[in-house]
């Protein structure tokens, strides 16, 4: 095999992942087709040959370095069945599928009517045999711009199994499709993935949760692949709580193609430092995206979310809102980018940018930037940081509520504002079941009763 | 029979002296109106009263059956029966009018005891159809995008819902078009009984001809000149503010 | 004549244009130059050798000279910002730049004394008619050195001192070297290690305790010679309640090679000083203009920024205020014009450094052809302070469908007791609002003026009436032609 890192080579650069590690990666995949061994060694090659990411790189501005050693790391040996305590998220769904530690462990099928539909809900390996020409079109076949090209390229090399999802021309999908994703056992390296697929016309719920089985360290690095086609209708929401210990890497990639519509809420919760990119591309006219974002962050939680909306073509929208509530000596980074190609006409663009402090040792950094390269379009962005509202606050206190029981009405009306985007109730309420969860495990926004 | 003594009350913002030298008593059963011209300290006089952190209060009390709530919270004066109709309610988005009014519902209720959900609502929407408020209205965010109206039939809807002492009314009229001050009025005439005592603020006599108060007062520079039956509304709408300036105050 | 800024409602005539009182800011009235003889001039290229012959021909201490040194070892060491920058800074060759260029007399105290050539130069930007009518003092650099230099009886008697950076050197060596480069600091960015290096000209100003300043002090500054960068420094300190505005205008012909400018401005304002200053930067449109401005605003005390910027190629600047004093203020009001084949790249940098300190920013910006406009804000709130708040709203304006406008802020707070608040926004010229006012009569060409005009009106009522009536005028000249 080709691959080698010259010795020379500081063991930082790959940490755990070290050329023995791909290798024996490559043996448990070594039945899938060859084009897609070729594009992961490729893969690793990159991987092996760029640099961490250093202060002065503009796309990591902000971020503490330090914690993203890639030391450690194994890959994790299967989990026994029965042996995970899988608990749902407690939507009605179309079918699910449950990984752990990279590979399949439960799955419940589409009812036969969809799949005599045509509709598939099965993992990424099965489809490299299945549905080849469609994998190879679509899996991580678009660049990575945020500045994680490193771990995109580990991504590719490492990623073992995933979903694979597709619609069909017409389909429409009553219910949502849940993919679990577990990590399990110390220093467990996993990479999810979840490929979507929406033919013209099509309609579908998906559902990503990302979890640890257990409080151990667990690095993560997953990717999404959503693509839209002609009308088609697409809401992908992840759920991200891994182990408090966790390092995790999420990075999305959303194409929209004429009159789609896709509509992507990232909830995070866990790991003790975690990067999000979402890079969406509005590509033919009448394309819709909207990705939204809610983070709470506690302890000393480092969040660093990036994105990008890219409109290169005319009549096209996007609308942007991440939210985040700050406790503790937690910190956020939200740095988004609107880019209006020159011919992106009649773009419709709103990125914004909301962090509650709630705590006087959070810290919250804004980067909300614009790029606009046509006259004829409409895009705004916004960025505040402030503490609940003194005169809401007076308000529900005039009516008799007592402060701590106004400020976590408050907390929790600043998430609703994102949570109320999610059509389906069951959903809205799983997450903000999700969000009160993690407000019990922390203090209390604000107990400074005076 | 409860009673609400404001005893030569003081109140600034900053260094600002705005409130100078108020008293004034309400019982149940009574409506009190308070007329004057902007700026002349009737909303602040409503929110100091209410316990807003911006005032502050340099010297006088107010008392509420005899015992002073100058010491207490907002919410703990409100617990206490006091009740403040704000001129410009505060929008907040994501908090559902039925969380807010249920949390605030439940605040009044002792350690342990659990609210009669069933009961809630019936007694809210009997609250709501006497206001004319759509029932989806439970379900908006508070004032996030109301109209002027439902703003105000809003704040009515809560006072209503926890039946204070007292209420403090600041320029519920202000915003209103004819149709919208009937039912806001018909609403405020609807929980007029004993048990309730009103101080209305307004720059107009218009609210007075819905809302007939028993005793009127006119301030002027922080403090009130002149006090009259509702007759006092007449005689100022007829003879404009200049009277008060010319004829009331001292010079 | 007098005009008034506000309910002027058309574009005015060119016999408006030739008669206003302020045409020196006008670039079409720089675009010429004299051939000059220079007695000190420092060669082609940056070494040691050339800081030393600056320093010598300037008689400076040792300590400047080592000063500079120091500068030259950190400009080198320094790389191109272009990894967040423009890569046309790339094209900046600082081996085929003119450091120092001088004729070696100090500067005249009346205009009578000054070299024709020179005198002719400001007299056609208008320099010192504008003196007489409403300045309080007037500093006018030609190159690299100041050739007239006065300030009016009445404020010297205050105790104000104006001078040329290099007459203050020498004559107020304590004062300067307390402050100089204090605010901004050698290192803080390749061009302020570059100016430390080769710093010449520009204005120092004491205001002395409780003096408050009524009419403006303004500098002007010129570049005649080709090749040539020019590198003032420009130092102010408002002592204890003590208040000015300082103006500065600049031109320079429109030679085939690109020029340099980069300055260095520090500006102190101790506690409850006020400092109030204007900029309108209306460089030939090769120029590389490169300037880091910075102000530290004490307790109580108030900085404001007015930065109007429609000239150069390549414009990058940040006026920034560190707050350091409890209740300190500071703003910035930023303009900006792209025409075709320029990058107005400006905005404004807030460090809060204390309690209940507040900042507000505005920026407009209108981008014009192919011209791009952006802007760049740093509003910095660190840990365990209070009461503090920003503001900050950007506002571009996109004329043609090529035009192009970026943002970039970076936003950084720590708990819960400050609030930051960041808008912007990007759009177009309204149709229907060009639509009625061709109904009225006008053509698309004054309509399209107007409305660029009202898009900056609340910002530039901000100015100095004459400088308010001069920013329209120039929007008008760079609007021509803009439409169809």
């Amino acid at each position: 095999m080709s691959v080698s890192a010259s010795p020379s080579q500081p063991v930082s650069l790959l940490g755990g992942f070290t050329p023995e590690l791909f290798a024996a990666h490559l043996a448990g995949v070594a039945h899938l087709p060859a084009w897609w061994l070729d594009r992961k060694r490729a893969a690793y090659e990159r991987f092996a040959s760029l640099p961490l990411p250093k202060r002065t790189d503009e796309a990591w501005r902000f971020a503490t370095l330090t914690g993203l050693t890639l030391d450690g790391y194994v890959r994790p040996a299967a989990v026994p069945a029965g042996r995970l305590g899988h608990v749902p998220v407690g939507v009605a769904k179309s079918g699910r599928l449950v990984f752990a530690n990279n590979r399949l462990v439960a799955r419940e099928q589409v009812a036969a009517a969809l799949a005599e539909r045509g509709v598939v809900f099965g993992t990424i390996q099965e489809a490299l045999r299945t549905h080849g020409d469609l994998v190879k079109a679509h899996l991580l076949a678009q660049p990575s711009p945020l500045g994680s090209e490193k771990f995109t390229a580990l991504h590719t090399a490492l990623l073992e199994d995933g979903a694979f999802i597709y619609v069909p021309r017409g389909v429409e999908l009553p219910a949502p499709l849940a993919i679990y994703h577990y990590a399990q056992g110390a220093q467990s390296a996993v990479f999810p993935h979840t490929l979507v697929i929406a033919e013209e016309g099509s309609s579908a719920t998906v559902v990503d949760c990302f979890r640890s089985a257990d409080a151990q360290r667990h690095f993560a690095c997953g990717q999404n692949d959503l693509h839209a086609g002609h009308g088609a209708r697409l809401t992908y929401v992840a759920a991200q709580t891994w182990s408090r210990e966790t390092l995790s890497f999420q990075f999305n990639s959303t194409i929209a193609r004429r009159d789609a519509a896709v509509q992507s809420l990232n909830l995070h919760l866990g790991g003790r430092q975690s990067r999000h990119e979402s890079h969406s591309q509005l590509q033919a006219p009448g394309a819709h995206t909207e990705m939204l974002g809610l983070t709470v962050a506690h302890g000393t939680q480092e969040f660093d979310q990036r994105t990008l909306q890219i409109h290169q073509a005319p009549n096209t929208s996007s609308n942007l809102l991440y939210k985040n509530a700050l406790l503790d000596q937690s910190k956020t980074i939200f740095s988004g980018l609107i880019v209006v190609d020159p011919d992106a006409q009649k773009t419709d663009a709103y990125q914004g940018n909301r962090n509650l402090m709630l705590s006087d040792d959070a810290e919250a950094n804004s980067l909300p930037g614009l790029e606009i390269q046509a006259n004829d379009v409409r895009c705004t962005h916004g960025a505040t940081s402030s503490r609940i509202d003194p005169e809401q606050e007076f308000y529900l206190r005039t009516r008799g509520i007592r402060q701590a029981d106004a400020d976590e009405l408050l907390t929790f009306g600043f998430f609703e504002e994102v949570l109320s985007k999610l059509a389906s109730e069951p959903l809205h309420d799983a997450f903000r079941d999700l969000i009160k969860a993690k407000f019990r495990a922390a203090p209390r926004p604000a107990d400074h009763q005076h | 029979m409860s009673q609400l003594d404001i005893k030569d009350l003081h109140v600034s913002i900053g260094e600002k002296a705005i409130v100078k030298g108020l008293t004034l008593t309400v019982r149940s059963g009574e409506v009190h109106a308070i007329m004057g011209p902007n700026g002349t300290g009737k909303s602040t006089l409503a929110k100091a009263v209410a316990g807003h952190p911006s005032y502050t209060i340099t010297s006088g009390d107010v008392l509420l059956d005899g015992r002073s709530i100058l010491v207490m919270e907002p919410d703990e004066r409100a617990r206490a029966g006091l009740f403040l109709a704000f001129q410009y309610p505060s929008e907040i988005p994501g908090v559902s009018i039925a969380n807010f009014l249920r949390a605030a519902v439940q605040a009044r209720m002792g350690e342990g005891e659990e609210l009669d959900a069933a009961a809630y609502y019936k007694r809210l929407y009997s609250k709501m159809d006497l206001l004319k408020m759509d029932r989806k209205f439970t379900s908006r965010a508070i004032n996030d995008g109301f109209s002027g109206g439902e703003k105000k039939r809003c704040e009515i809807l809560q006072m209503a819902m926890l039946e204070p002492k007292f209420a403090l009314m600041d320029e519920t009229d202000s915003g209103l078009d004819i149709d919208a001050l009937r039912i806001v009025a018909d609403g405020v005439n609807a929980l007029r009984s004993t048990n309730l005592g009103v101080l209305m603020i307004t720059h107009y006599q218009r609210l007075l001809g819905y809302i007939v108060p028993d005793h009127v007062h006119v301030m002027w520079d922080g403090r009130i000149v002149k006090s009259g039956d509702k007759s006092l509304a007449l005689e100022l709408e007829a003879k404009g503010y200049d009277w008060v300036k010319t004829e009331l105050v001292p010079a | 004549m007098s005009q008034s800024p506000t309910t002027d409602t058309l574009p005015p005539t060119a016999g408006d244009a030739a008669a206003n009182a302020v045409q020196g800011i006008d670039q079409a009235a720089g675009n010429f130059s004299y051939k000059m003889d220079y007695a000190f001039d420092a060669g082609t290229g940056l070494t040691e050798d050339t800081i030393r012959y600056i320093s010598s021909v300037k008689k400076e201490a040792p300590w400047i000279l080592e000063f500079r040194l120091n500068a030259l070892k950190q400009f080198r060491a320094k790389p191109m910002p272009t990894h967040w920058a423009t890569k046309d800074l790339e094209n900046i060759n600082f081996d085929k730049i003119r450091y120092y260029l001088a004729q070696g007399q100090k500067p005249k105290r009346t205009w009578d004394e000054v070299p024709d050539d020179i005198k002719k130069t400001f007299e056609r930007l208008g320099i010192p008619e504008q003196e007489r009518k409403f300045l309080a003092g007037v500093e006018a650099q030609f190159d690299s050195e100041a050739a007239y230099s006065n300030v009016k009886d009445l404020v010297a008697k205050q105790g104000v001192i104006f001078l040329n950076s290099s007459e203050a050197l020498r004559e107020h060596p304590d004062l300067f070297r307390k402050f100089f480069g204090k605010v901004i600091p050698t290192g803080d960015n390749k061009f302020s290690a570059l100016n430390s290096a080769v710093f010449s000209g520009g204005s120092f100003i004491y205001v002395p305790k409780g003096v408050k300043v009524s009419h403006p002090l303004q500098a002007y500054f010129r570049i005649n010679a080709e090749n040539f960068g020019q590198f003032e420094r420009t130092l102010i300190i408002a002592d204890e309640g003590a208040e000015l505005t300082y103006m500065e205008g600049c031109t320079a012909p429109k030679f085939s090679t690109s020029t340099l400018h980069s300055a260095v401005v520090e500006l102190v304002a101790l506690k409850g000083a006020k400092i109030q200053y204007i900029t309108v930067q209306n460089w030939a449109n090769n120029v590389f203009n490169l300037v880091t401005k910075r102000g530290v605003a004490h307790e109580e005390a108030e900085i404001k920024w007015i930065d109007c910027n429609i000239g150069s190629r390549l414009t990058m600047k940040y006026p920034g205020v560190v707050l350091k004093g409890r209740k300190a203020r500071g703003e910035v009001i930023s303009i900006a014009l792209a025409n075709d084949g320029q990058h107005q790249d400006t905005g404004a940098k807030m460090i809060h450094a204390a309690d209940e300190t507040t900042s507000n920013i505005v920026a407009k910006s209108i981008s014009v052809g192919q011209g791009r406009s952006t802007y760049r804000g740093v509003v910095h709130i660190p840990k365990h302070l209070k009461g503090c708040k920003n503001n900050t709203e950007c506002d571009a304006l996109l004329i043609n469908t090529n035009s192009r406008t970026d943002t970039y802020p970076a936003i950084t707070v720590r708990g819960d007791a400050n609030s930051v608040q960041h808008e912007a926004s990007v759009s177009k010229v309204s149709e229907e609002q060009i639509f009625y006012m061709q109904q009225r009569g006008l053509t698309e060409g004054q309509a399209m003026s107007l409305s660029v005009n009202g898009f900056v009106n609340d910002l530039a009522t901000q100015f100095p009436m004459e400088y308010s009536v001069e920013l329209k005028r120039l929007i008008d000249l760079e609007m021509e032609g803009s439409v169809g």
